[in-house]
């Protein structure tokens, strides 16, 4: 169903609002450098664990070293007369449990009753030096009475009875969700074709380099102020004074500059509560910094989801109904689960037409590290089986795979039959773009045997439409301050976990007021100083922050001009920002510098200061649930991948990729650039190397949670990477901005796949790719059985009665008929 | 991460070091190159009292020739072996096995003595030691012993040295001396990517009459089995043949023959015996080729 495109009130069309040709932007579109390189290319720049507060102590936390255990008792004496120790805490203190999500509060900050994975922390420690600290929590004793574990989806799903959380929906079903929308069977029934595959994608984990760190420091004047690496200020602000009972008023979150997130830095984290309550028992900052093992028990890492797909099609390939069921393995926590969990399913109808499509999805508890948002959350695991079913099908039906993708793309501004909203969508040309870079027409089927190329495509929200819990206040806000001396300072929420999002808004600020980036201070992250921006996730900060940025600059800009036109003698609409002056746009020799402008408007107006803000639109889905999905516009990617197979080693070396974003224009396209190819890196890492491996039956991570085990690509493993912006603009978007953060990892784990199928003839439907796996599916084919490896079955999950929804077209029927068509009883 | 508190101790020399640990045997670990253990200190798999820094100590540095007979303090560093002119002449087997070790940091720090004594399952130059015949020079207190690399490597991270004992250096012969002129040596390793440590690694040795029939071969497999292991099945079945394609396929099937593969997060059994095959098999190729071109 088509509906209207967006109204493009954010500079993107070609004139302006007075009709005349729009200048030549000056910043935005450009390569800059970021405002805050210099420092950090330097080592200047402060990461928490650099900062140092007088009378400052070390906190360290014991950890859980049985994965499900009633915790008997907890012996803290010997610790307490440690020297140098000022406090010990342990979970009584704080029986308020928490979790980001409204509907998954099932943490705490010190478990008391029961742990549930190895990791799980127990009791904190401060001391004057992290040595004492580290030596006083191995005094602790902890008695526990062991319970049985559950390491995997289907124990999870054979052991109702030894339940993990007894908040859980059924069992050790953390949640699960069923929608239909439109009649999957009937469209089963018209299909030529219908077949049903199985894909398995194990968990991995961000990998950020810094590990987290967090200073809390309680004042004499009953304030707390927490310094923490965290993507999301807001939501700990939130937590932090739920769990700590205070007012949150009085509560100051500041995210430290970052050393890398993926998703790993979302969440709010006990230790970032334990050094806040130890500050509060012993009037002075403390201060924690996690161990790399320590990271991996944080994990919040991708979940491991088993899928099975099935899909209807005709004899061309056009799909007639597509039935996905997924399990999500995740973990000992809820966390942002629920979330994970709808996401495993909700965005595959944004690629490719697709009628009909029902969805059911699950997620258990085990007694492993819990996951999370890892970059791309819930989406990379469905993409891949999506991806590599089409190239099934189009094997089958003697298709080319890039082809028979472009002939099954959804229309620009038009409703997905779960009522997503498409803006724009620039997918067909990024197939074409990488179809010709990669030589695909003259190459593929031409290569000798044991080398490939394989095609894959993703889409990916560019910020969710809903906030995390339920208000109707703006997503992000900016304010922005002038004053006589010229600078220009925007102050805003947002926080930068290095991907450029403080440079973002500098850039826009300086396209408006028609100066440099450098001359603009950003004031970010900082809940007492810069109005409420969600955080640093969902690929929503340049769409929403940006936005709220230009809204506010456009309103000081006004304001500005007010009082220059009069002095100027000049009609308002003929006012010019550029060069750092502002001037009569037919006669620039008629104006004055940006800073005599901002004096003349504080002369005449007082102090100056304006707000901007930004509410993504309201979603056209009506049923329970359908806030999560909708975005104001979703980016679109294509990707080619050249393999090279060893069919001895099973090996697979990747030589090449081909990559084309739509991310709208450009704010910055060379940090567009490194989204997209920081995105190819994790995507193939995670594809060749990555997984969170549990031992035995004792659900240990890793032989040692470290690097030496957790196997990542360096550069070394680096490919080529030919990267393609298609900078169409997005009239929902700042500039006409979408994201550039996510979607591009999304192609890579089914593009390494095909390619690999194009390489050798054999699946693996499983991720990762494992030498291992790549071996036994040659074998098995040198034997003449099926070349795949990969789930043979997926398991009975007691999935709840779908929420029956009309899709749109369905509704038109019903408005062009009057009759209700099957399955539409809402 | 951090160790148990420990008593660091450095010795003025070999001397006072046996003295040391003779009355310490059992509470002190000896320091070489420190990587492999440092992070076990870090991991608290040990907590020695005393940590015997013998890192400084001369008389365990350099390399010394005496006609065929080579001597390598055990103290030399992988990057020293890697780069020494003499070995790549003598022993290149050595060098290219040091060359294959770990990254640039810890070739820089991470010694020969270490390695053979810390015996880990995927180590690499304990394969070589075994392929080379190596002697292990050990002193005690009671004095000096030699042991074969045969004997030495007892099980998993064990050895024949005892607690008080400190192996001070390791004993060759020049390859050529020793196995004739039309010697070759490779080593072929499937690297764990985050550690470089072998998935499963086989060094070959062969030396060839002028008929290029088989006069020595020697195979020996790491990070397939606790411990490093000669290939028997592969070298019977090379021994006395002419060296060909053929020859070195169907022998390279028998590398893992009366092995019960590691299996861990790395790699399965199954994919480890298939492997050693593999890796066997592109040793011995490019040893018979080095081999015949000399
Ligand atoms: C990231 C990383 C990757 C690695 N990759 C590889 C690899 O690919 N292949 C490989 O083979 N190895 C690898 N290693 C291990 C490395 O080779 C170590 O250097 C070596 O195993 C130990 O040598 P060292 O001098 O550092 O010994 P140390 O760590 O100092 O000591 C190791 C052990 O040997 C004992 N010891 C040392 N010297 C003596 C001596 N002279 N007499 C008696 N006892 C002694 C010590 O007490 C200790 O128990 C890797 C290590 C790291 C950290």
């Amino acid at each position: 169903m088509a509906i209207n495109p967006g109204t493009g009130s954010n500079g993107v069309s070609g004139t302006t609002s007075n009709g005349k040709p729009a200048r030549k932007r000056s910043v935005i579109g450009k390569a800059q450098t970021k405002i805050d390189t210099r420092d950090k290319v330097r080592g200047i720049t402060k990461y928490t664990d650099d900062m140092v507060f007088p009378r400052m102590l070390y906190a360290k936390l014991f950890r859980s070293t049985v994965p499900h255990a009633r915790i008997k008792s907890i012996d803290i004496s010997a610790a307490e007369k440690y020297p140098g120790v000022k406090a010990v805490l342990t979970g009584h203190a704080l029986p308020v449990a928490f979790g980001i999500m409204p509907v998954a509060q099932d943490e705490h900050v010190l478990a008391y009753e029961k742990v549930r994975m190895v990791g799980d922390a127990i009791a904190a420690v401060a001391a004057t030096s992290e040595e004492a600290a580290d030596e006083a929590v191995q005094l602790i004793k902890v008695e526990y009475e062991l319970l049985p574990s559950i390491g995997s989806i289907q124990e999870a799903l054979d052991n109702p009875d030894t339940q993990i959380h007894s908040t859980s929906e059924n069992g050790n079903i953390h949640r699960s969700i069923a929608y239909e929308f439109g009649d999957v069977e009937a469209g089963f029934a018209e299909a030529d074709h219908v077949r049903e595959d199985f894909f398995f994608y194990e968990g991995n984990t961000h990998l950020a380099l810094e590990e987290h760190s967090s200073i809390g420091i309680w004042s004499a004047d009953q304030k707390l102020t927490l310094h923490s690496s965290t993507q999301n200020p807001h939501y700990l602000h939130r937590t932090l004074a739920k769990v700590l009972e205070i007012d949150q008023a009085r509560v100051r979150v500041i995210a430290a500059p970052c050393g890398g997130g993926f998703g790993g830095k979302c969440d709010p984290f006990n230790h970032e509560i334990a050094v806040c309550k130890l500050s509060m028992m012993t009037g002075r900052p403390v201060k924690i910094t996690l161990t790399r093992e320590e990271v991996f028990y944080c994990h919040r890492g991708r979940h491991p989801v088993l899928m099975s797909m099935k899909i209807g099609y005709k004899n061309d390939g056009s799909i007639t109904a597509f039935h996905n069921r997924t399990v999500a393995d995740g973990g000992a926590y809820g966390g942002h689960g629920p979330a994970s969990m709808l996401y495993t399913g909700v965005l595959q109808t944004t690629t490719y037409k697709m009628p009909r499509y029902k969805f059911q999805g699950a997620r258990v508890n085990t007694n492993k590290a819990p996951c999370g948002p890892k970059r791309g959350h819930g989406t990379p695991q469905p993409r891949f089986g999506q991806e590599v079913q089409l190239d099934k099908i189009a094997t089958h039906l003697g298709l080319d795979p890039a082809e028979y993708r472009k002939s099954l793309l959804v229309e620009p501004h038009s409703l997905t039959a779960n009522w997503l909203p498409i803006a724009t969508i620039g997918l067909k040309k990024c197939i074409d773009k990488v179809v010709e870079g990669s030589g695909w027409k003259q190459r593929r089927g031409n290569l000798p045997h044991g080398k490939g190329l394989g095609i894959a495509c993703s889409a990916y929200m560019t910020g969710a439409g809903t906030a995390i819990y339920w208000n109707a206040m703006p997503h992000s806000g900016v304010q922005i301050k002038l004053d006589r001396s010229g600078c220009v300072a925007v102050f805003c929420g947002v926080t930068d976990i290095g991907q450029g999002s403080n440079s973002m808004l500098a850039y826009i600020a300086a396209e408006i007021f028609g100066i440099d980036p450098f001359d603009i201070r950003v004031v970010s992250s900082d809940t007492d100083i810069t109005p409420v921006d969600l955080g640093s996730y969902s690929s929503r900060v340049t769409l929403m922050a940006g936005n709220a940025c230009v809204q506010a600059a456009e309103r000081a800009k006004a304001i500005i001009v007010e009082a220059v036109a009069p002095k100027l003698e000049v009609p308002a609409e003929r006012i010019v920002f550029e060069g750092r002056r502002v001037f009569d746009e037919e006669d620039p020799n008629k104006g004055m510098t940006f800073a005599e402008a901002v004096i003349l408007a504080e002369t005449q107006f007082g102090t100056l200061g304006t707000t901007g803000s930004y509410k993504p639109p309201k979603w056209p889905g009506k049923y329970r649930g359908a806030g999560v999905g909708p975005a104001p516009t979703y980016s679109y990617c294509a990707s080619v991948v050249e393999t090279d197979v060893n069919p001895h080693t099973g090996i697979v070396s990747v030589p090449r990729i081909w990559i084309a974003h739509d991310g709208g224009t450009s704010i910055n396209p060379t940090l567009v650039m490194g989204q997209v190819e920081g995105s190819v890196y994790m995507g193939l890492s995670e594809t060749l190397f990555e997984e969170m491996t549990y031992r035995g039956n004792r659900n240990v991570v890793h032989k040692f949670p470290s690097f030496l085990e957790y196997k990542s690509h360096t550069s070394n493993d680096m490919p080529d990477i030919i990267t393609y912006l298609l900078e169409d603009p997005e009239p929902n978007g700042p500039f006409g901005a979408k994201e550039a953060g996510q979607g591009p990892l999304l192609p890579i784990p089914p593009a390494v796949a095909n390619s690999i199928f194009n390489a050798v003839g054999v699946r693996v439907d499983e991720i990762p790719i494992t030498p291992d796996k790549v071996l036994r599916a040659i074998r098995a084919k040198a034997k003449g059985q099926e070349g795949r490896v990969g789930p043979m079955r997926f398991p009975e999950v007691p999935y709840p009665d779908p929420i029956v929804v009309a899709t749109p077209d369905d509704r038109d029927h019903v408005v062009a008929t009057g009759k209700e068509p099957v399955g539409a009883t809402k | 991460m951090f160790p148990a508190p420990f008593t660091y101790v450095r010795p003025r020399s070999l001397d006072e070091a046996l003295h040391f640990l003779a009355d310490h045997a059992e509470d002190t670990k000896v320091l070489a190159g420190g990587q492999s253990l440092i992070p076990l200190l870090k991991l608290r798999l040990v907590f020695p009292r005393f940590v015997l820094d013998i890192g400084r100590l001369e008389e365990l540095h350099g390399i010394h020739e005496h006609g065929a007979a080579i001597e390598i303090g055990s103290l030399l560093r992988h990057v020293e072996i890697e780069r020494s002119e003499l070995l790549r002449r003598a022993a290149p087997l050595l060098a290219e096995t040091a060359a294959e070790i770990g990254d640039v940091q810890v070739r820089n720090r991470g010694t020969i003595g270490g390695s053979l004594v810390h015996a880990d399952a995927a180590g690499d130059f304990p394969a070589a030691a075994l392929a080379l015949d190596a002697q292990m020079v050990i002193r005690g207190k009671a004095g000096e012993r030699v042991v074969a690399a045969q004997d030495f490597f007892v099980d998993l991270m064990t050895t024949a040295l005892q607690p008080d004992e400190i192996l001070t250096a390791v004993r060759l012969s020049d390859m050529r001396a020793r196995f004739g002129p039309r010697t070759g040596t490779a080593y072929v390793k499937l690297r764990q990517q985050a550690s470089g440590f072998a998935i499963a690694g086989a060094v070959a040795l062969i030396a060839l009459d002028a008929s290029k029939k088989i006069t020595h071969a020697r195979v020996a497999i790491t990070g397939v089995n606790g411990i490093p292991y000669r290939a028997t099945g592969v070298e019977a079945k090379l021994l006395g043949e002419v060296a060909g394609d053929s020859l070195i396929t169907s022998a390279s099937q028998h590398a893992a023959d009366g092995i019960d593969p590691l299996s861990d997060i790395h790699a399965s059994a199954e994919y480890r015996r298939g492997m050693a095959a593999v890796v066997t098999r592109r040793a011995l190729s490019k040893a018979i080729q080095l081999a015949t071109k000399s």
